[in-house]
């Protein structure tokens, strides 16, 4: 759809891999990176902690031989893809975890995981399911204990000033990741769904440092391109989704994802961040607890609402797509909602439920695709 | 959206037509004939009858005559309360209604049980209302304990609930997540009870913390502060209950087991519903003195108790003849499910506080929350698995592997494999859905169980021995 320069490029080909170039440079200095899932786990500690944070993804991993003894056909298999990574060698140059509780899946996932693998270093945040007072007090203790298991086992000091600044190094590329959001998201978009979904994948795969520089190269390149041939403009919701061939594909068929709410991509940096607060810890406690746009959050479902309404009306889309892996419950709930809401505004939608990484399934959705924009386009 | 239109089926609502068969349960005698037991089933429609037939059987009637009064009287305080203005509040089984009954304006009302008595009591079993929340888009993975209830509330012509308290979070996604959507869908409030997934002190407290903050909410939703004298009455029912319970726990111990495979299912109804009120006592009474009566006279249905078993979490709920009397009569005891895990304890009555304390530790202590909710789900339901294998001398463990559990289907094979090696028992993985005929039928299930028993169970050198003198039991 529109051309790729340099650092895009780079970027798709580091996004392809799991271990990718700058994970391997890291571990050849003799550093640590810890693995992570949700979007609820502030990074910033670990990376204050002198370690990579690496969010755990699948890419689209079809396989889930090993991991299926383990859990169930009943799992989502993005889980069970996940596992099938941890077990089959591929996540070997993790050097310890961070469980979070995000889903059902997950947990069991985790427990897995570690029941066959026995990480030395395997911490579990927990992240409350609600956001009132007594939660967030909760949330700032577990903030506490969790900087201070990952101090005591790497032996590292983690001072506020270096979680100071490392915060303020994320809050610049979430700065520059909304600048990405604004060319995406613009009457002439700059860049592609897929493209957009590469970025910020890699963005919890590298060190802030490295991606910052990315960022940039990846901004410059691509602030004055205006993609073409496109039938609709869409928006991408739902469910863990770090699949950049399942975007590409509905792109494929004309539909440009211009932009999205999932957990992989905006949900994962739209954050109002808070001022005032003095306390590194206690600041991050409330920006990632108040900013916590996912439905394993029970009483905030209106927030989440609003936040796809919002970018429904800012990105100018002519309809949305649903999506989640069979058996998320969160998210299959709460595409229910979201999709009467978006019908009452007006916004056509597709609700897709599919297999994770199912290549079979691709052509079921793609024809569900076509069929939706022959409605809408 | 387009409405969806409503079927002349689902116009009339679970609620309601299940308080019409507990109007003819109500008028029944405590004791009934068999004759009249017949008369009555020629009455009524086949999947009525089937119940029926599995509740009346002589060795239960006396306790399911007694458990039928006791949800008869539930389902009517509940419509009476509705009428006078009291605020009637839905919740799942893993809450504790004593809280909700402490209060003079509010009652509490159990979705998964009215999904129960649904699926068992009505013909069709529930399943149109199901086929509604389908029709609604709500994914066929969610849990049908519940949605058939709540599918029957979004058709909008059943009893609406006033309110929604969701103690899902932490233990359940999918309970969790379908009782918020009811509530936005109805436009009711949904009041969260979380269980933080945190055994430590601090968890603990955690927890603590949220129950006093829900008695708060609702104290000012209800809009009537609690009141220490009435608490108290409530908590002397609940210990009263706390008793017989335990006592009904200890006869399971016996080889072969005295208690009728259905009181399982009877003992946490009465936890789930009427915890609290002089109706839970007095059914657990009857069922305390039926098994102390088959006890003293070895009574089993079997000539031998074959297999102990313990089942893993929930059991099957559409048809309690195929599965409990079925096993019962061929000598596999169902000594009890997860869900009878709710380790009922005295809760001292001395001040408000010691009493809501004490309720807090027992809302920790539900099923569900005290497995899933604990900081590790496989390790502190392992640890209940151990606890009923041990404690009540099972020789193996049935999981019913209902679908939309998935926090339990994520760590069973950690249970089957740590269950083998620290307890010796064998673990038979089902795969159903508790709530619905659809996926698994009954005799797929009693095969299944039969192969279990006669490959497995009986092959494996057992630590259960026959108690002397006791009779074969007719019926």
């Amino acid at each position: 759809m529109g051309p790729r320069g340099k650092a895009m490029e780079e970027v798709i080909r580091q996004s392809e891999m799991i271990e990718n170039d700058y994970v391997k440079k890291w571990k050849s200095e003799g550093k640590k990176v810890l693995g992570y899932t949700c979007v609820m786990t502030p990074a910033e500690v670990i990376e204050a902690a002198g370690l990579l944070p690496y969010r755990i993804r699948a890419l689209g991993n079809p396989h889930t031989e090993m991991a299926d003894a383990h859990l169930s056909r009943f799992n989502c298999s993005f889980c069970r893809s996940c596992l099938q990574l941890g077990l089959d060698g591929t996540y070997e140059f993790l050097d310890g975890l961070i469980e979070s509780n995000g889903c059902d899946h997950l947990r069991g996932m985790f427990e897995n995981w570690q029941y066959v693998k026995e990480f030395d270093f395997f911490h579990y945040l927990k992240v409350p399911h609600i956001m009132t007072r007594d939660a967030m007090e909760y949330f700032e203790g577990e903030m506490e204990l969790y900087r201070k298991a990952i101090g005591e086992y790497f032996e590292v000091e983690i001072t506020d000033r270096e979680l100071l600044r490392v915060m303020e190094e994320y809050s610049l590329i979430r700065d520059k990741l909304r600048v990405l959001y604004e060319i995406r998201e613009g009457e002439n978009p700059g860049m592609t769904g897929a493209e957009a979904l590469a970025v910020i994948l890699l963005g919890s795969a590298v060190p802030a440092g490295v991606f910052l520089d990315l960022l940039d190269r990846v901004i410059e390149e691509r602030r004055d391109t205006d993609i073409s041939g496109y039938r609709a403009r869409l928006i991408l919701c739902g469910a863990a989704t770090d699949e950049v061939d399942f975007i590409r594909e509905i792109e494929s068929v004309g539909g440009l994802v211009v932009t999205d709410a999932l957990c992989y991509g905006s949900r994962a940096f739209w954050t109002v961040e808070r001022g005032g607060e003095e306390d590194p810890l206690k600041a991050l406690a409330h920006m990632y607890l108040e900013n916590l746009l996912c439905p394993r959050m029970f009483d905030d479902y209106y927030s989440r609402r609003d936040y796809v309404l919002a970018a429904v009306s800012r990105a100018n889309v002519d309809g949305a797509i649903l999506v989640h892996n069979k058996f998320c419950d969160v998210h299959g709930v709460d595409n229910v909602q979201l999709r009467m809401d978006l019908e009452k505004n007006d916004i056509p939608v597709l609700q897709l439920e599919k297999e994770y990484g199912a290549k079979a399934d691709l052509g079921r959705i793609k024809t569900r695709v076509q069929a939706f924009l022959e409605k809408i386009g | 959206m387009p409405a969806i239109k409503l079927e002349p089926s689902v116009k009339q609502g679970l609620f309601q037509r299940v308080t019409s068969v507990f109007e003819v349960i109500n008028l029944l005698p405590d004791e009934l004939s068999d004759e009249e037991v017949e008369g009555l089933t020629l009455l009524l429609p086949c999947d009525v009858v089937n119940t029926l037939n599995a509740l009346f059987v002589p060795r239960a009637r006396r306790a399911s005559i007694s458990f039928g009064k006791m949800l008869g009287r539930w389902l009517e305080e509940a419509r009476r309360a509705k009428e006078e203005g009291r605020k009637v509040i839905l919740v799942p089984f893993n809450f504790i209604p004593e809280l909700v009954h402490a209060f003079g304006g509010a009652f509490p009302l159990t979705s998964e049980i009215l999904t129960t008595l649904g699926v068992a009591l009505l013909e069709g079993q529930g399943e149109r209302y199901w086929d509604y929340a389908m029709g609604l888009g709500i994914p066929d993975h969610i849990c049908s304990s519940s949605t058939i209830e709540l599918g029957s509330m979004l058709a909008g012509e059943d009893f609406k609930a006033d309110a929604i308290i969701s103690s899902g979070p932490g233990g359940c996604d999918a309970n969790a997540k379908i009782h918020e959507f009811v509530a936005h869908y109805l436009g009711i409030p949904q009041f969260i009870l979380e269980k933080p997934v945190d055994d430590s002190p601090r968890g603990k407290e955690q927890y603590r913390r949220y129950v006093y903050r829900l008695v708060e909410e609702l104290e000012e939703f209800i809009g009537e502060k609690l009141d220490e004298d009435r608490l108290r009455s409530v908590i002397e029912n609940c210990n009263r209950a706390t008793e017989l319970y335990l006592e009904l726990w200890e006869m399971r111990k016996n080889i072969p087991c005295p208690v009728p495979n259905l009181f399982s299912f009877f003992s946490y109804g009465c936890r789930f519903t009427m915890w609290g009120r002089p109706e839970a006592v007095d059914c657990l009474q009857a069922m305390v003195d039926v098994s102390r009566e088959r006890l003293e006279a070895g009574a089993y249905p079997a000539d031998k108790e074959i297999a102990r078993c313990g089942w893993l979490y929930t059991g099957y709920y559409f048809d309690f003849i195929g599965l409990h009397n079925w096993m019962e009569e061929r000598g596999y005891s169902y000594l009890c499910d997860m869900l009878n895990l709710c380790f009922p304890q005295p809760i001292s009555t001395e001040s408000k506080e010691s009493m809501l304390d004490g309720l807090a530790l027992a809302a920790a202590n539900m099923p569900m929350t005290h497995q899933m909710g604990g900081d590790s789900m496989s390790l502190s339901w392992l640890d209940d698995a151990i606890y009923i294998v041990k404690d009540l001398n099972a020789n193996c463990a049935i999981f019913s592997g209902h679908h939309a559990c998935k926090q339990s289907w994520s760590v069973v094979s950690i249970i089957r494999s740590e269950l083998m090696k620290q307890a010796g028992v064998p673990v038979l993985c089902l795969q159903g859905d508790s709530w619905s005929r659809t996926i698994t039928p009954m005799s797929v299930i009693q095969r299944e169980l039969d192969q279990f028993v006669k490959n497995v169970v009986t092959k494996k050198k057992k630590r259960v021995r026959p108690r002397k003198g006791r009779a074969r039991e007719e019926g």
